[in-house]
This record gives structure tokens, sequence and C-alpha cells, in this order.
């Protein structure tokens, strides 16, 4: 190994696991991937090609995987975990075993468990002996990242050893990676934007205009702010990477999985074949659900969230939905600004979290 | 003739105790329970281990207190020549302005004191060189220390401890020997009305396994008394504990405190460099081993609902000494957080307390000093209220926790949450090696606090007061048309009642949902309410209710009760707010208090 090397541990060889540790690799660093299946990382080890989530990448000779935890998570500084939501408790549960309690691990996972609206970071916590636990966000489409392209991302942690190792391996001339310490932020934005980018969907195929659109992005990201702090995140984050700069991508891009189930539904399509025939987690399509159910918890208005909700599960025609938004009332946009609350927006993310978690 | 003696800690004054006594006052017609507790307390013997902890306890006392000073000095020396740190007339300033500012308010004795030492610090510190801000330094810490440091000894405590019950019962008699004997036979002992459930014997294990931080929930300045005797009871040496300094302006009080081995928290005294002084004596008296009790919550609930944010600061000192033992290769480094979970039917400072929550609300006097604590017509009563029913203080002992908040078995190992054993020593290291890191160490203690309030919610015991309260309280609410709490408690008032046949349907569907709870391990349900009817669970509750309080809480009316006490009523159901029984939501801000 290099000097300043570090050995680190990929959980999940999806799309973005995959290229997150061919980006590793790349930078010099140590990197095993978990795969889902033993032929998955004989393909990897002999090919250097993941064909069925990644098949346009020719992945780095230095990345070698294995289907096996405990020959990828041994003696690992850094633990990556990029699993869709739904499955990320099983995979902790079945990766504790060889986990060790001065192991670093950020999740680099956008959605909340379905049922309990646990964060990943949550999850982390409750089946695992890790502690120093950080999320990575931002506006990373896969392929692009794959492709060679430019791009940035933030890690967010509130241990500061967490970030500046995250960076380490991760940084580079392609990659520009921030810090941050609001980590239920960028989790909840990670989380809710999925559910703007189904309107942002629809919209498109609905030719309503780029004006409409805008203006459902717009109200869409003013909802899940509203959530979010009211859980406890600072609104800072949703002008950052994570908030509105992840928004724009998966609201413009048609390669996103969330704007193309929201396109589909424009069309008529029915959700269960959607979903069906796309093969890959959209989130949002559980975000929904878990947004519409804080809200309620919180006494929270959420119109656009909740007909996005009503067009996924109760057949709502989305037409219809942007018809009963615009006959809305329309109030103030935003808050009032509060200069007396501003530092406190700055110092004490901490105890804003806390409020929620305790 | 055995005889216990002891030094006051304040006069000279000499306290003897001849401890055959207690026979001829069991011949000579003592209530029998009595006796038997004063006898069974001095013949009682510690196991070796205890002795042996006492016996370092009290070799242990002066070094501690030196080595409080020297470390914070050091530390206040280091932080002044670091980048962004405060020079050493900063801190000197700092400490004056907030020592003058108390001392306006202050007048006592040792306020006088006080006052001419910080004026001589005033005069100098203009023309102090750096030999002699440092010498200023120690002497400011030196003070502190000396007031923080317990008085511990360790034959008044062998007293202290074994007085505790007879002290407590003669209490309720007014302290007449005359009464107690005039009513002979018909008290029960105070030993009955405490209930120890939970991981005792664990408890227990880890105390001679490494060094245990037990952190009670805080209603009533009677968990200072309550823990100390708590501790004797479970055959555990003697712990120390910080108190408030209010506690020991009772010389009684002061008497007992101090040698159960209390140290003195003065909540006044907002130095940063006294809480630093009063951290690092905590951190230290866990690094020599002596097991510490903190009331993580702070101050005492003043909602009466179970505390979930709590005060980071003294939880801090068990992974600073954790560190520290590692570092200095200490045989038993192990250092275990003990959530212990106190369910009172009745809290004697109730009524003060949640006056205290509802008029200031967003802004507590935080300290009170003309409560009820301090009135002994008001004690009595509320022993004797407890004593003469069927009502039961549960102390119940959570399971173990590491710093780091993973579970610990009875062998003192951490265990992750699949049950496997983890090294907790390595969650301080990084590449390899040791590390120091505050910023890290306070995530891990926000984690811990955390677990230790879910603890909390697991092990408190649902109690007919509580359940009562909150029964009534609910239907009330469901009938008004106020949304706002604050505006709605003041609706009530003289005459506001609910049917009893309504209570009794609602009382059973609680305790169903309780059930369920219960068995899912999300709280513990007492006796009455596990077995008894509704009817039987609602008289318990009146009955208690009846004895102690000065307006009846709940009074039976006919066909209907009566709710006496809006903010007592809000407070016994506080204790159940997070649970989501019967539907409401919770009431209590997420914070718990103001």
């Amino acid at each position: 190994m290099k000097q300043g090397a570090v050995q680190v541990a990929v959980l999940g060889a999806g799309n973005w696991g995959t290229t997150l540790a061919h980006l590793i690799a790349i930078n010099g660093h140590e990197v095993r991937l978990l795969t889902h299946t033993e032929e998955a990382s004989h393909e990897i080890n002999e090919e250097h090609r993941n064909h069925r989530f990644a098949p346009t990448l020719q992945i780095h000779p230095a990345v070698s995987a294995s289907h096996r935890h405990e020959e990828v998570i041994d003696g690992a500084q850094l633990v990556l975990i990029a699993i869709p939501s739904q499955s990320f408790r099983e995979v902790c549960r079945a990766a504790e075993a060889f986990l060790s309690p001065d192991q670093f691990v950020i999740h680099a996972t956008k959605g909340l468990e379905g049922g309990t609206h646990r964060r990943m970071s949550e999850v982390i916590l409750e089946e695992t002996c890790l502690r120093q636990i950080g999320v990575l966000s931002g506006p990373n489409i896969a392929t692009e990242i794959a492709a060679g392209k430019l791009a940035g991302t933030v890690i967010a942690s509130h241990f500061p050893h967490v970030v500046s190792l995250g960076r380490q391996v991760l940084a580079s001339r392609q990659l520009m990676v921030f810090s941050g310490d609001d980590v239920l932020g960028t989790e909840l934005s990670g989380s809710f934007k999925n559910i703007v980018a189904i309107a942002a969907g629809m919209a498109d195929e609905m030719q309503v205009g780029e004006n409409a659109k805008a203006l459902l992005v717009a109200r869409g990201m003013a909802e899940i702010t509203r959530l979010s702090v009211a859980m406890g995140a600072s609104p800072l984050t949703f002008s950052g990477l994570a908030g509105i700069g992840d928004l724009l991508v998966t609201c413009a891009s048609p390669h996103s999985r969330n704007h193309r189930v929201g396109a589909a539904l424009a069309r008529g399509e029915p959700l269960q074949r959607i979903l069906s025939q796309m093969g890959m987690v959209a989130e949002g399509v559980y975000a929904a659900n878990a947004a519409r159910e804080l809200a309620a918890r919180y006494e929270l208005k959420l119109p656009l969230i909740e007909r996005v909700h009503r067009v996924l599960y109760e057949g709502l025609a989305p037409a219809k939905g942007l018809q009963e938004l615009m006959r809305m009332p329309a109030g103030r946009d935003v808050g009032r600004f509060d200069a007396a609350q501003a530092p406190h927006l700055h110092a004490s993310k901490h105890s804003l979290e806390s409020r929620h978690l305790d | 003739v055995l005889q216990q003696e002891g030094q006051s800690p304040k006069a000279g004054r000499r306290w003897f105790w001849p401890a055959d006594l207690t026979a001829p006052l069991h011949t000579a017609g003592l209530p029998p329970p009595l006796a038997a507790a004063a006898l069974a307390g001095f013949r009682r013997k510690d196991e070796p281990w205890v002795r042996a902890a006492i016996r370092q306890r009290i070799k242990d006392e002066p070094r501690l207190k030196e080595e409080t000073i020297a470390r914070t000095v050091a530390l206040v020396l280091r932080r002044s020549t670091e980048a962004g740190g405060h020079p050493l007339e900063e801190v000197i300033n700092e400490t004056l302005y907030h020592e003058q500012r108390r001392l306006s308010r202050a007048n006592d004795s040792r306020a006088a004191a006080d006052r001419a030492f910080y004026a001589n610090v005033r005069k100098e510190l203009p023309y102090a060189g750096t030999l002699r801000l440092r010498q200023l330094v120690h002497e400011i810490v030196a003070r502190y220390g000396d007031e923080i440091s317990g008085h511990f000894d360790p034959r008044i405590y062998t007293v202290a401890t074994r007085m505790l019950p007879v002290g407590l019962s003669m209490l309720l008699h007014g302290f007449s020997f005359g009464k107690a004997l005039r009513l002979r036979g018909r008290l029960p002992n105070i030993d009955d009305r405490l209930l120890f459930e939970g991981e005792v014997d664990r408890l227990r294990e880890l105390a001679r396994l490494g060094t245990v931080m037990l952190v009670p929930t805080h209603s009533s300045n009677l968990d200072s008394l309550l823990m100390g005797y708590a501790i004797y009871r479970m055959k555990l040496p003697p712990f120390s504990y910080g108190a408030g300094l209010n506690l020991f302006t009772n010389p009684v009080l002061s008497f007992f405190m101090h040698n159960l081995g209390a140290y003195t928290v003065d909540r006044l005294k907002t130095d940063p460099l006294y809480r630093e002084t009063l951290k690092e004596y905590a951190t230290v008296s866990l690094e020599y081993r002596e097991h510490n009790v903190f009331f993580p919550g702070g101050t005492r609930s003043r909602s009466g609902g179970i505390e979930t944010h709590l005060k980071k600061g003294l939880l801090g000192a068990g992974i600073a000494a954790f560190s520290h033992n590692l570092r200095q290769g200490s045989a038993a480094p192990k250092i275990f957080v003990v959530p212990c979970t106190v369910s009172y039917p009745l809290v004697l400072e109730a009524a003060t307390l949640i006056d205290d929550y509802l008029q200031a609300f967003g802004k507590a006097r935080y300290i009170i000093a003309d409560d009820e604590f301090t009135i002994l017509e008001r004690w009595r009563d509320f022993f004797r209220g407890l004593l003469a029913l069927d009502a039961r203080v549960h102390v119940v002992v959570g399971r173990a926790l590491d710093p780091f908040g993973n579970e610990v078995d009875a062998e003192g190992q951490s265990l992750d949450p699949r049950g496997r054993v983890v090294d907790p020593a390595r969650y301080m290291y990084f590449n390899g090696q040791l590390v120091d890191d505050p910023a890290r160490d306070a995530e891990y203690n926000r984690i811990l606090s955390r677990r230790i309030v879910e603890t909390y919610l697991r092990d408190t015991v649902a109690l007919p007061t509580n359940i009562l309260a909150y029964v009534c309280l609910e239907l009330l609410r469901r009938r008004s048309q106020q949304i706002d709490i604050y505006r709605f408690l003041r609706t009530i008032g003289p005459g506001s009642s609910v049917p009893f046949i309504e209570v009794e349907d609602a009382v059973r569907q609680m305790v169903s949902e309780l059930k369920g709870l219960a068995e899912a391990r999300q709280i513990r349900l007492c006796e009455e309410a596990q077995n008894g009817s509704p009817d039987i669970l609602i008289e318990h509750a009146l009955n208690t209710f009846s004895t102690y309080h000065t307006t009846p809480v709940i009074e039976r009316k006919g066909m209907r009760l009566e709710v006496g006490d809006a903010g007592l009523l809000f407070y016994y159901r506080n204790r159940l707010d997070t649970f989501g029984l019967l539907g409401a939501p919770p009431l209590l801000p997420e914070r718990g208090e103001p």
C-alpha cells in the first residue's frame, strides 16, 4: 500500500457504489467492494466490469470485489455504504459482525426507511457499534461521474475527522468535496427532493412550460425546507449543494429515476408497472409517504407534496392536481428574515438537531 | 458496649450514638419496625470489598482534591498559551465578573469571605506579573476545589446510613419518641416503601469490575437522600454525588448529605472556571475509582415529565476518565453508566415545581430556595402519606451502558446491538493511535445521553396517580375547544368534573394500552395496574392524592370526579406524556423543559 493510502470498504456495488469505489481507487487508495453475488465479484475482479449496474464504466483495476462481508470490511479505516434505503438495515445487520468501533462510516443513500421514516444515520446507530458517522450527498448523477465529468459533493458529519478522511479519499480534480455538519438536513434534503423530482417529471411530460415547472420546483423546495426545519435541520443546508444543487439536477435530468416515474405517471401508466419496468429503486415513491406522515406529525400543510402523494397512491390525475394547486390562495412566498435568529442558525445546529432526536 | 462516634463536619461538637441503645428501646416499647431497622442497621457488616473501597476512599480523598486543583490550573494555563486561547487576565476578569454578580445578591457568612477575597484579587490584578497571575488562578481554583470536595468521613458514613431509616421514621413523628411510642405497631418501615427493581445485581457486579456513574431521573430534592440510602441498601460502597449548595443549609440534611458522600455543587456560580473545576473533580474522582451519582437532568423536572434533554457537562466526565485510565494503563479502566429511574406516587415539591413551570414557561427560576423541601411540616405530611398508604416509590436500576451508549453485560463487556462483544477502547483510537478529540467525545456524549433517555422511558413505572391524572386531563381536553394547552389549563377550575363511569372506561382502555407497552418493554406497570380492576386503581389513586396535597388533585363527588388543582393534575399526568396513550398527542414541548 502506498504512503498515505487509506483502506476503504464500499458496501453496495450498485451504480453509485461502483462509481465511488472506482473514484477512490483512482486516488490511489485501497478499495474493496461488496457485491450481492459471487458472479458479480468475479466480473469486477476479472473483467473490471459491472454490466448490470454500471454498464459503461471501465472499473479501475485496483478495485477488488467480494461478496463476503469479512473480506471487504476487515481492516478498513473507512466504510462507505451505498445501498437503497429499503435494504439498508439488512446490510448493516449482516455487516455488524465484522465492524470495529474505530472505523468511520459514510453513507451515500438518499432516502428514509419505509414504515419507520428513520434516516440512514439512525439505522447505522441502531444496528451497529459504529458512532463516527457521516453522510455524502449532492448533485451526483453516477453515470456522469463515471464518464469522468466534473462534479461537486458534500460530506456532512458531527465528527470533523470523518469529514476530513472522506475528503482525503474522494476529493480529486474531477470531484470537489465540501464539508458540512448538518447531518439531519443533508439526509432529509437528499430524501425529500426526490418527491419534487417526481412533480418535475410530470410537469415536463405535460409540457406545462418552464415557468410552471420552476413554480412547482421552487414551491416544492420551500415545502421540503419547511418540513426539514421543523424536524431540526438548518435552513442554510437547503441553499447548498445537498439542497438546491441536488434538486436542480434531479428535476432537470430525464436520467433521474424519480423524474422518469413522474413522467410515466403523467402518461397515465399505473405506478406498479412503472416500478417493475424500471428495475431500480425510485426513492421518491417512499419519500412521499414519509413526508406526508411527518408533515401531519409536525402539523404542517404541504400542498405540493400532498398532491404528489395522491397522484402516487390515490390515483389523482396529475393535471387535476396541478389545477388544484393553482387555485389555492397564494400567501407569503418565504418566511420573514429574523436577524435575531440568524446567529443561532450558525451556532447551534446540534441543539437544533437534538430537539428532533431526543 | 459498641460505640460509634463521629465528628460533625461543621462544628467541633462530637456526636455519640451508642449502638446498644436500640435494644432497651425495643424492650421499652419502640415500634418493632423502627427498632428492627435500627438494629439491623447496626448489626450489619459490610462485605470485605465494600470495606476495602471505604478504606481506599479515605486514603484518596485529600489527593483527589489536590489533583483536581492541579489539573484544572494546568488546563487553564495550557489553554492561555494556545492560539485563540484566553490570556490569564481575561480568565480572572471573567471570574470577577461572574462572582461579583453572584455576590451582589448573596448575603451569608460565606459570601462575606468571598467578597473580601475577590476585592483583593481585583486590587492586585492590574499590577500582577505572569507569576502572580498564575498564583491567582491557582488560588481561585483552590477555593472552588475546597468548596466542592466532600467531607467524607467513614465513621459518620457508618452512622448516617444506619440512622437514616430511623431518622426518616422519626421525622414522621415530629421527632418525638413519645409519639412514636403511642403509634407503636401501626407504622410500616420506610424500607417497605422503597421497591428496588431491575439490574441491581448487575450494578453490584459492575461496581467491582470498574467505576460506576449512576445517573438517576430527578423529580425531588429527596432524590439525593434517597440515592444515598439506596446505594447503601443495595450493599454498594459509598458513592460520590454532587448536591446543590442549597441542600446544605439545613444542618440535619447537610450532615446526612456530606456523609453519604456528597460534594457540593453551587448552581449559582456561573463562572466557567468553577464549572471546569467541578467537571475535573468528577473526572478525577472517577479515575480514583470512586463511584459517582450524577443527575443528568441538571435540575428537578419542573413539568413532572421524564427528562428528555440532558445536561451533558458532567456526563462527559465518563469519557474523560475512561480515556485517562487507558493512557495510565489502569487495572480497571472501565466506566459504566447506569441509568436509574425513580417513580414517586407523590412528589414532595410537586405544587411548587409545576407552578414554576406554568408561570415561567420559557423562563424558569431554575433554583428554588423556598419550596416544600424546606418546610418540615410538609415533609412530615409527605412521609405520612407515603407510609400510611400502600404506596411505594419504585427505584428501577436500568441496564448499564458504556460511555459510548453500548449496553454492558454482567462481565462488564460492551455489547453491540446484536450482542457481540466490542472493545470500548477502540472508540478512542484513530489510525491505531489513542487520540484526544473533544469534538468526537462531545458527539459520543450526545449519543450516550439519548440512550440514557431511552432507558428512562423504558424503566418508568406507570403508577395509579399518573394514570388517573392522565385520564382525567385527557377527558377534559377532549371536551375543550381550546387548542393551546396553557390556556386550556386555565379553563379548568373548581367544578370541572368528569363522570366516574367515563373515567373507569378510559382507565380500562389505558391500562390495556399500558400492558401492551409493558409487554414490548417500553414502560413498566405497577402491581395495582397489572392485576387490579379499574375502580380499585382509581380508588387507590384518589386515596394517595388525598393524603398529601393541600388542595386535593382529584376528588370524588357523587358519580363524578372533580378536579381540584389543574396544575397538579397536569404535573402527575406529564410522567406519561411521551407514550401517546389514549391517542393523545404529547403536550410538553420536545425538550421537556422550558
